[in-house]
C-alpha cells in the first residue's frame, strides 16, 4: 500500500509542477465558474437586460403606450432610434434586435378585433436566440395590452363603436344581428368574430393564436441577398483557426530549446531576433493561409457572400497578425512545452469567452461586455464579420483593425524583449 | 586561434568555471576531460557566445583578427556538435544538413555538395532521404557532428559526442573526429571518457569544479602527475598489486620470492593522473 501511495503522491506533485494539466484542473473551472456565475447571475444584481432599438414609426397614442410598456419591461433595456440608426447598431453588432412600429400599429392595437397588430423585427443572425427571447416578451406585452383594452369598458365601447359600421354594412344574417346585438358582451366577441370570419388578435387569442403578429428579418439578408447562417459560422471558424494556429505555434519556441535546434540556431550567423521574427513570420503565413483556406471554403461551397473582399483580406491580415504577435508572447512565457501551453490557452480559453466567440455579449454584465474589449477575439470577429456579412465600411474596419494590430505589435515586442539570449 | 583568459562564469552561488585559461594551437585536437559538472559544457557555450563570462575574456585572434564570440563572421568559422542530440527529427538527414547550411549562408551546388560531403562523412548517404526519427542512435549522433560541419568550419566544438551511444558507434566517431583532424581542422572535444581523451587529443585540460588543474600533452600529464604503475600478480589463487615505476626489475624481485603464474601490468594513465589530482576519481 506504502508503494501505491508512493506513487500516488509522486503524481499529485508532478501534477502541481505541471503548469498546462493544473490549468486544466483548477483555474479552467475556477474560470469557467466564475464566468457564468457572473453572466448568469449577474453577481446578485439579477440578470442584466437585453438592448433592444425601438423605432416608433407610428407614432400614436397606442404605439407610444406599446413602447412604454416595452420600457417598463425587465429584461429589456429599450433605445428609441430612428430605424436607420437601429440597422446600424445592429450591424455594428452593438444591439441584437431592432423593433420597428408601423404606421398603422397603434389604431390595430385599439381595436385588434378587425385587424392584428403587426410590427417588424430586424435581428442579429448571430443573437437567435435573444431574438427569439424579446419575440416572447412582445407577445407577452400584446397580450397585456389586450387584457387591458377588454378590462376597459371606455375603450371596448369606443372600438365597438368604430367597428359597428362596417359590421352593419355586412350581408344581413344570423349571426351579424346577433353580433351587433352583443357586440359589447366581451365573452362572446370572439366566437360570433370567428363565426363570421373576420378575425383578428381577440379571436386569434381565444383560439390560442398570437394576439400579435411579428415579422422577423435578419439584416444582413435585408442588405445582402439571402440568409445564410454560414456567414456568421464561419468568421468564428476562422476565429477558432486563429486561437488553434496561435496555441501550436507558441509551442514551437519551447521545442526548439527542448530539442537543442535552438542551440544550434543561436550558434549559426543569425540573432535572437531573427529567430523570433521567423517564428512570427511561420505563424502569420499559416494564419492567413488557413483563415483563407477556410473562408475559400465558405464561398465556395457554403454560399457565403462577403460583403466587401479587399475588406476580408484586410481582417484576415490584420487578425493573422495580431495572432501572430500573441504567439510570440505565449512562447517567452514558458520553459517546458506544458508550460507554454498552458500560458496560452490558459489567456485565449478566457479571452474567448470574454470575446463573444463562445456565447453572445449580450448576455453578459454590462461590466463583462465593457471589459471584453480587451479581448483581441472580439476585435477579430468583428472585423472579420464586418467584411462578410456586416457590411462595414472601410472606416468602420479602422477600428477593430487598428486595435487588432496595436495587440499584434506589442505583444511581439514582448516577446522580443523577453526572449532568452542565452543557453541555459 | 580560441583564447580563453582568466574566464570565469558564475551561476548563483555555484562557480562553474573558476579562472580557466588556456590557448587553443593550430590544428590541434584539444580536449576538456573531467566529471559532469566539471564546467566543459559551460566553457564550451562561452566559446560559442551562448554565455557572456563573469570574468575575464574569450576571444577568437590571430595576427589577422580579434573577434568576440558573438560576431557573426566569427560563428561562421566554428561548428558545434551539442552534447544532446540536436536535429528535427521530422525532416530527412539531408533536410536538416540543408537548413543549417542555409543558415550559414551556402547556396544551391555550394549547399549540395556540402550536403552530399556530409551525408558520406557521417556514413549516411544511403539514408540521406529518410526522416531522421528512423534513424537509430548511431545515426543520429553522426548527422549531430555531420551538422556541425556543414559549412565547413574552421574550429569544431565537440561537447560530449560519444554519450549514450554503443562501442561500435563510438568507434564510428572517434573515426570521424581523426578525419576532421586529418583536414586541419581544430577541435575542442569534451569527454568524462579518459579513454577517448587519451586516443584523440594532442592537448588535454583536466577540469575539476570549474578549476583547470593541469594542462598539456597526454605524455606528459601521464609523466608529471600519473605516478608509479601497476603490476599485478597472481600466484595460486592468490592476486597481488604492486606499486612501481620499473615492472621488469619488479616483477624479477617477486619471481625470486616465490613462483608467479601471470601477472599484468597496468601503467599510469589520466584517470590517474585525475586521480592524483583531486583526490577522486574520474567517474566519481
Amino acid at each position: 500500500m506504502s508503494t501505491i501511495v508512493t506513487m500516488a503522491l509522486k503524481d499529485i506533485r508532478l501534477l502541481f509542477r505541471d503548469r498546462l494539466s493544473l490549468f486544466f484542473v483548477l483555474l479552467w473551472p475556477l474560470t469557467m465558474a466564475i464566468f457564468f456565475g457572473a453572466m448568469f447571475a449577474g453577481q446578485g444584481s439579477g440578470p442584466e437586460s437585453v438592448p433592444v432599438a425601438l423605432a416608433d414609426e407610428d407614432r400614436t397614442a397606442g404605439s407610444e403606450r406599446f413602447a412604454a410598456r416595452l420600457a417598463e419591461l425587465e429584461g429589456l433595456a429599450v433605445e428609441a432610434v430612428p430605424r436607420e440608426r437601429g440597422l446600424d447598431l445592429i450591424r455594428r453588432a452593438q444591439a441584437p434586435v431592432l423593433v420597428t412600429l408601423q404606421p398603422g400599429f397603434g389604431a390595430a392595437l385599439d381595436n385588434p378585433f378587425v385587424t392584428t397588430p403587426r410590427l417588424e423585427m430586424a435581428v442579429d443572425p448571430r443573437q437567435i436566440a435573444v431574438a427569439g427571447m424579446v419575440r416572447g416578451l412582445l407577445l407577452e406585452s400584446a397580450g397585456a395590452e389586450l387584457a387591458d383594452l377588454m378590462a376597459d369598458p371606455d375603450r371596448m365601447a369606443a372600438a365597438n363603436a368604430a367597428n359597428r359600421s362596417g359590421i352593419a354594412a355586412l350581408p344581413p344574417s344570423a349571426a351579424r344581428d346577433e353580433f351587433l346585438t352583443f357586440l359589447d358582451t366581451t365573452p362572446r366577441i370572439s366566437s360570433l368574430l370567428e363565426e363570421l370570419g373576420i378575425g383578428g388578435a381577440t379571436a386569434a387569442a381565444t383560439r390560442g393564436g398570437a394576439p400579435l403578429e411579428v415579422e422577423q428579418t435578419a439584416v444582413q439578408a435585408e442588405q445582402r441577398g439571402p440568409t445564410n447562417a454560414y456567414a456568421t459560422t464561419f468568421p468564428q471558424a476562422m476565429i477558432w483557426a486563429l486561437i488553434g494556429g496561435a496555441a501550436s505555434f507558441s509551442l514551437s519556441l519551447t521545442l526548439e530549446r527542448s530539442r537543442g535546434t535552438l542551440l544550434r540556431l543561436l550558434v549559426s550567423p543569425t540573432t535572437a531576433r531573427q529567430v523570433l521574427a521567423s517564428k512570427a513570420l511561420a505563424a502569420l503565413a499559416t494564419s492567413v493561409a488557413v483563415t483563407t483556406a477556410l473562408i475559400a471554403l465558405g464561398i465556395a461551397a457554403f454560399g457565403v457572400e462577403p460583403s466587401s473582399y479587399p475588406l476580408l483580406a484586410l481582417a484576415v491580415l490584420c487578425g493573422a497578425i495580431c495572432f501572430s504577435g500573441l504567439t510570440m508572447a505565449f512562447s517567452v512565457l514558458g520553459s517546458t512545452e506544458g508550460g507554454t501551453a498552458g500560458v496560452s490557452w490558459g489567456v485565449m480559453l478566457p479571452m474567448s469567452l470574454l470575446g463573444g466567440v463562445m456565447f453572445p455579449l449580450f448576455l453578459m454584465p454590462l461590466w463583462m461586455q465593457h471589459l471584453s474589449n480587451v479581448s483581441p477575439m472580439k476585435w477579430a470577429l468583428l472585423a472579420l464579420e464586418g467584411a462578410v456579412w456586416r457590411g462595414f465600411t472601410p472606416v468602420e474596419m479602422i477600428l477593430p483593425c487598428s486595435v487588432l494590430v496595436l495587440i499584434g505589435v506589442l505583444a511581439f515586442s514582448f516577446g522580443a524583449s523577453r526572449l532568452r539570449w542565452s543557453a541555459d | 586561434m580560441l583564447l580563453f583568459d582568466h574566464v570565469s562564469k558564475c551561476f548563483g552561488d555555484l562557480r562553474a568555471v573558476d579562472d580557466l585559461s588556456f590557448e587553443l594551437e593550430a590544428g590541434e585536437v584539444f580536449g576538456l576531460l573531467g566529471p559532469n559538472g566539471a564546467g566543459k559544457t559551460t566553457a564550451i557555450n562561452m566559446a560559442v557566445g551562448l554565455l557572456e563570462p563573469d570574468e575575464g575574456v574569450v576571444r577568437f585572434a590571430d595576427e589577422a583578427f580579434d573577434r568576440n564570440p558573438r560576431d557573426a563572421e566569427n560563428r561562421r568559422s566554428l561548428g558545434l556538435a551539442p552534447q544532446s542530440i540536436a536535429l528535427y527529427e521530422q525532416i530527412s538527414g539531408a533536410d536538416n544538413l540543408r537548413f543549417f547550411g542555409r543558415l550559414h549562408g551556402l547556396r544551391a551546388s555550394d549547399l549540395e555538395e556540402r550536403v552530399a560531403a556530409c551525408l558520406d562523412f557521417a556514413d549516411l548517404t544511403d539514408v540521406g532521404k529518410k526522416v531522421v526519427s528512423k534513424y537509430s542512435g548511431g545515426m543520429q549522433r553522426r548527422l549531430n557532428l555531420a551538422v556541425a560541419i556543414i559549412h565547413d568550419p574552421e574550429l569544431v566544438l565537440l561537447d560530449e559526442p560519444t554519450v549514450g551511444v554503443d562501442p561500435q558507434s563510438r568507434n564510428a566517431i572517434f573515426e570521424r573526429v581523426e578525419q576532421l583532424r586529418d583536414e586541419a581542422k581544430q577541435i575542442v572535444y569534451t569527454t568524462h571518457y579518459m579513454e577517448e581523451a587519451q586516443r584523440l587529443c594532442d592537448r588535454v585540460a583536466i577540469l575539476d569544479r570549474g578549476r583547470l588543474m593541469a594542462l598539456d600533452t597526454v605524455p606528459a600529464l601521464i609523466e608529471a602527475h600519473g605516478g608509479p604503475g601497476n603490476l599485478v600478480v597472481h600466484h595460486g589463487n592468490d592476486e597481488d598489486r604492486h606499486e612501481t615505476t620499473d615492472p621488469l626489475g619488479t616483477l624479477a624481485e617477486l619471481q625470486a620470492r616465490h613462483a608467479v603464474d601471470h601477472f599484468q601490468y597496468l601503467p599510469p594513465n589520466l584517470e590517474t593522473v585525475f586521480l592524483n589530482l583531486t583526490g577522486r576519481a574520474l567517474r566519481d
